[in-house]
């Protein structure tokens, strides 16, 4: 009884309570309304498994299920194939703007992909200028739709996850292993592959896992860039919306078989990694060595030419928007037409998407430094479950959330379906696991004993975690919150589902514009995130001590 | 001045026995140490009476009054940490005050005490200095004074010293020393070197496995263990087996009632369980044999290896295939501790042997 009252007054303790409530409402219960509708028969409202049966039975749903992850390895092989060497040379050999390979890089990784699917039909898709010019030439190259886009442009949005997770690896790890390898013979090729590379594969192997999670829940590019190849997240959009009715037993079954694989993936990873935590060294790192002439000029223009490449859509999307356009064609002569437009036509997504992002990270940061102090400081049997589930939104797809969210809350008692607040919400509870992880490592960088130095001075525990630990945490929960912001402001899978008229926010509104060809206006907005999203970057690499780690 | 009282103190962590029936009175004004080795459960016994960790029964007393209810806040103990704990992004001087505001202390009386203090610990001046322009002596100093400015009932002081070099270790226990007598403040200090318990504490008690071994002086503790563990564990000792050395039949009479009686089951004797236990500065050792009248044991060996350190030598000497003693010598001059290999004969006085249980961990005589 006396520890039961004494847990009472711990004011943890309520921050345990009310976490397991968010997670349980905008989290286990919109998916367990997915898990429950998939076996709902459309029209009767019976329990039924012919769902199932339809998904898996028919040609066209199962080639979805194959398109899927043909499409999710491929852009996961794709990512590791640009992010290994590069992750390699910068963190061994003395790369000339090694800041600036690495910032091109969180560029990348920070910008929305669909903002990349769309910079690449203008310049190979059927109008594309690129096309043209090399048509002109007597070039005929193939237009970018169908997969092959789909792969191009996942590799190059998500190779930054390999390498910068890889590059943290590799510079911490205990050379003395790889002095070893040499000392009994490996050449430098065999010990890459025996040594190295194998001491660095949980690194490598979470990066990749991102990859493909990340590609696999992807919705605006398959939609923009795939044309007819339908791909799981796409079918359960037009599953949901379709004019003939929206089908939402089926839309909810494709969103369960998304999970699954997800989570087939994930096990994977898990289980390849069991006990393999090498650790890293501290003092026995890896010297920085100068490259040899000969190598040094292609060394320099591989790593040039990766990240470039990698930034080409952002360059063309900004250019683009100075362009003067008709629709889909854009025509001679530059002006700020597209950026009058969209001041005049759309404010509304401007505004909308500013006020939404705030709101939702002003929760995530709150509710995020919380539960990451919980998990990190107050271990125990439940935070430790807390732990895990709040690792679920990293493989739930924002369109399977976005579903959820619309099945649990369109009807009495409470209906926020329409509201602005189910955007933020969805946008929260996809944000929150970034938010409480990057607590949470900082708060490992941080010794307790400090915490308990105030306490043994007299101060009461809460009071001490503000005057103290958060003091020392800020750093990085700015970081955290603007990182938060970058990604809520980009988001677009759960919002295409939950958006009504008053509630479009510039991805959509620039998803929109994509697909009824204004693509003038897609450019300027999408310029206005990607310089919002630059301007975030730069105050994060401004302020936090180990950069990259920042983005992750 | 305060006195702490621990009655009965358990804790468990799963199966492990982290604290086993522990029951000391540690005096007003006494610098008391816990020493053992690593996992003995010192740290958690005075983090216990900090508060930081709530033992499963027994109670805690502060000056005869319990203080199990209260929460580590509200303990008045001022605790020293291994890891110094100096908040890094205050300055010296608010790191410092920073249990006076807790308490209410005007400005004025503030800036007095955090003054006394810092001078008390050899700082005075640097109280706008960041820690981290700080050394980690100066930190830990800085420590002690963010401790002791709050006048708390007690002292706690964790391993303070175990980050610090060899020589800093040496300088700031002594500075430790001498202001805990000035100031006559009770302190509970956790070590785990026995060289640095000797000197600094009043009084010592030795933890093994959760349990407490024996509580004595310093000199007592080294001159007169009362376990075996605790002979092994402080200083160094040359055990070697009863039977090796041929006893009178009076004497062997006499040792053996004693040591039956250091089983807990008298029929469990065994004397392959009787050690004889030597000071290795208790040993004297001659190159050449001399016969003398007295009842003195006369052991015949070889020098195996010689560790010099300057102030002393120890010669390990070989005896027989099983048994390799340790032999101290003060002030050893040039020529001897070049003798590798040489016969010597080592003569051992019966008093100054200790007589162990090793299978009780029990001293008998």
């Amino acid at each position: 009884m006396m520890k039961f009252l004494y847990s009472l007054n711990n004011i943890w303790n309520y921050v345990i309570i009310f976490s397991f409530s968010v997670i349980a409402l905008l989290l286990i219960y919109p998916l367990f309304s997915i898990f429950f509708s998939s076996f709902i028969d459309n029209e009767s409202g019976l329990f039924t498994l012919q769902n199932y049966s339809d998904i898996l039975g028919r040609r066209y749903y199962r080639t979805a299920i194959y398109n899927s992850i043909v499409v999710g390895i491929a852009g996961m092989v794709g990512a590791l194939i640009i992010g290994i060497p590069l992750a390699y040379f910068t963190t061994r050999y003395q790369i000339k703007g090694k800041s600036l390979i690495t910032t091109l890089a969180i560029l990348a990784l920070v910008s929305p992909p669909f903002i990349g699917a769309y910079a690449w039909i203008t310049m190979l898709g059927s109008n594309g200028w690129l096309r043209h010019l090399l048509q002109n030439f007597g070039i005929f190259i193939p237009t970018i739709y169908g997969p092959f886009g789909i792969v191009l442009v996942f590799s190059l949005k998500f190779y930054p996850f390999v390498f910068l997770l890889t590059s943290g690896a590799l510079s911490t790890i205990n050379v003395s292993l790889e002095d070893a390898a040499d000392n009994l013979g490996c050449n430098p090729f065999t010990k890459f592959i025996r040594v190295t590379l194998p001491l660095v594969f949980p690194a490598v192997s979470a990066g990749a896992l991102l990859a493909f999670v990340l590609s696999l829940a992807d919705f605006g590019t398959p939609s923009i860039i795939g044309r007819n190849y339908k791909v799981l997240s796409t079918l359960a959009y037009n599953l949901y919306t379709s004019e003939m009715g929206g089908n939402p037993g089926l839309a909810s079954t494709v969103s369960i078989i998304l999970i699954f694989i997800s989570l087939i993936f994930v096990y994977f990873q898990r289980r390849l990694n069991k006990r393999k935590d090498y650790g890293s060294s501290l003092l026995n790192r890896p010297t920085v060595k100068k490259l040899k002439k000969i190598y040094s000029i292609p060394v320099h223009f591989l790593c040039y030419f990766l990240v470039l490449f990698s930034s080409i859509p952002s360059i063309v999307v900004i250019f683009n928007s100075f362009r003067n356009t008709s629709g889909p064609v854009f025509k001679p002569g530059f002006g700020i037409d597209s950026y009058r437009r969209i001041i005049g036509d759309v404010p509304d997504a401007i505004f909308n998407s500013f006020m939404f992002s705030i709101a939702s990270v002003a929760m995530v940061v709150v509710l995020g430094t919380l539960i990451g102090y919980v998990i990190a400081r107050k271990q125990s049997f439940v935070t430790d479950i807390l732990d895990s589930m709040i690792m679920i939104p990293y493989i739930v797809p924002g369109i399977v959330l976005g579903l959820g969210l619309i099945v649990s809350y369109n009807s009495k008692p409470l209906v926020l379906v329409g509201t602005p607040l189910i955007i933020i919400l969805a946008i929260f509870i996809r944000r929150l696991p970034y938010s409480v992880r990057s607590s949470s490592s900082i708060l490992k960088q941080i010794r307790t004993g400090v915490e308990e130095a105030a306490i043994n001075l007299g101060t009461i525990p809460s009071k001490a975690f503000l005057k103290i630990t958060l003091p020392l945490m800020m750093p990085g929960v700015i970081a955290g919150a603007l990182m938060a912001f970058v990604t809520a402001i980009n988001e677009l899978s759960s919002s295409i589902i939950l958006y009504v008229g008053g509630t479009v926010t510039m991805p959509v509104r620039i998803y929109l514009s994509v697909l009824d060809g204004e693509f003038g206006t897609a450019a300027a907005l999408s310029s206005i995130l990607l310089i919002t999203t630059g301007l975030a970057v730069y105050a994060v690499l401004s302020i936090s001590e180990s950069k990259e780690n920042a983005f992750l | 001045m305060s006195s702490v009282t621990l009655i009965n103190i358990f804790k468990n962590y799963g199966q492990t026995k982290a604290l086993h029936d522990i029951n000391l009175e540690i005096k007003s004004g006494e610098l008391f140490t816990l020493l053992g080795p690593s996992g003995c459960g010192k740290t958690t016994l005075l983090r216990t009476i900090a508060g930081f960790h709530k033992q499963d029964s027994g109670s805690i007393k502060i000056d005869g009054k319990i203080i199990d209810h209260l929460p580590a806040y509200r303990r008045d103990t001022g605790m020293v940490f291994q890891d110094y704990a100096i908040f890094p992004h205050m300055t010296v001087g608010d790191n410092v005050s920073f249990g006076l505001k807790n308490k209410n202390v005007s400005a004025k009386e503030t800036k007095e005490l955090v003054t006394e203090a810092l001078a008390t610990v050899r700082l005075l001046g640097l109280e706008k200095r960041m820690p981290n322009e700080l050394s980690g002596g100066q930190q830990q100093r800085v420590g002690l004074a963010r401790a002791m400015v709050i006048k708390p009932k007690v002292l706690l002081m964790d391993e303070p010293l175990s980050n610090l070099d060899a020589k800093l270790r040496i300088e700031l226990r002594e500075d430790i020393r001498e202001i805990q007598k000035k100031l006559k403040i009770t302190t509970i200090y956790v070590t785990h070197d026995q060289e640095e318990a000797l000197v600094i504490s009043d009084r010592i008690c030795i933890m093994n496995s959760g349990e407490v071994a024996q509580v004595d002086t310093p000199w007592k503790v080294y001159k007169d263990p009362k376990k075996y563990f605790v002979a092994s564990f402080v200083g160094s000792m040359n055990f070697l087996k009863w039977s090796l050395i041929s006893w009178d039949q009076k004497e062997k009479v006499l040792v053996e009632n004693k040591f039956k009686d250091s089983y807990e089951n008298s029929n469990d004797f065994n004397d392959e369980d009787l050690m004889i236990g030597i000071r290795p500065e208790d040993i004297v050792i001659r190159r050449k044999s001399i016969k003398e009248e007295n009842d003195n044991i006369i052991l015949p060996g070889f020098i195996e290896k010689i560790s010099y350190s300057g102030r002393e030598a120890v010669y390990h000497v070989r005896v027989n295939d099983d048994v390799r003693l340790l032999v101290n010598i003060y002030c050893p001059d040039e020529l001897s501790i070049d003798e590798i290999g040489s016969q010597v004969e080592l003569e051992i006085s019966k008093n100054s042997m200790m007589l162990f249980n090793k299978k009780s961990g029990l001293r008998c005589y």
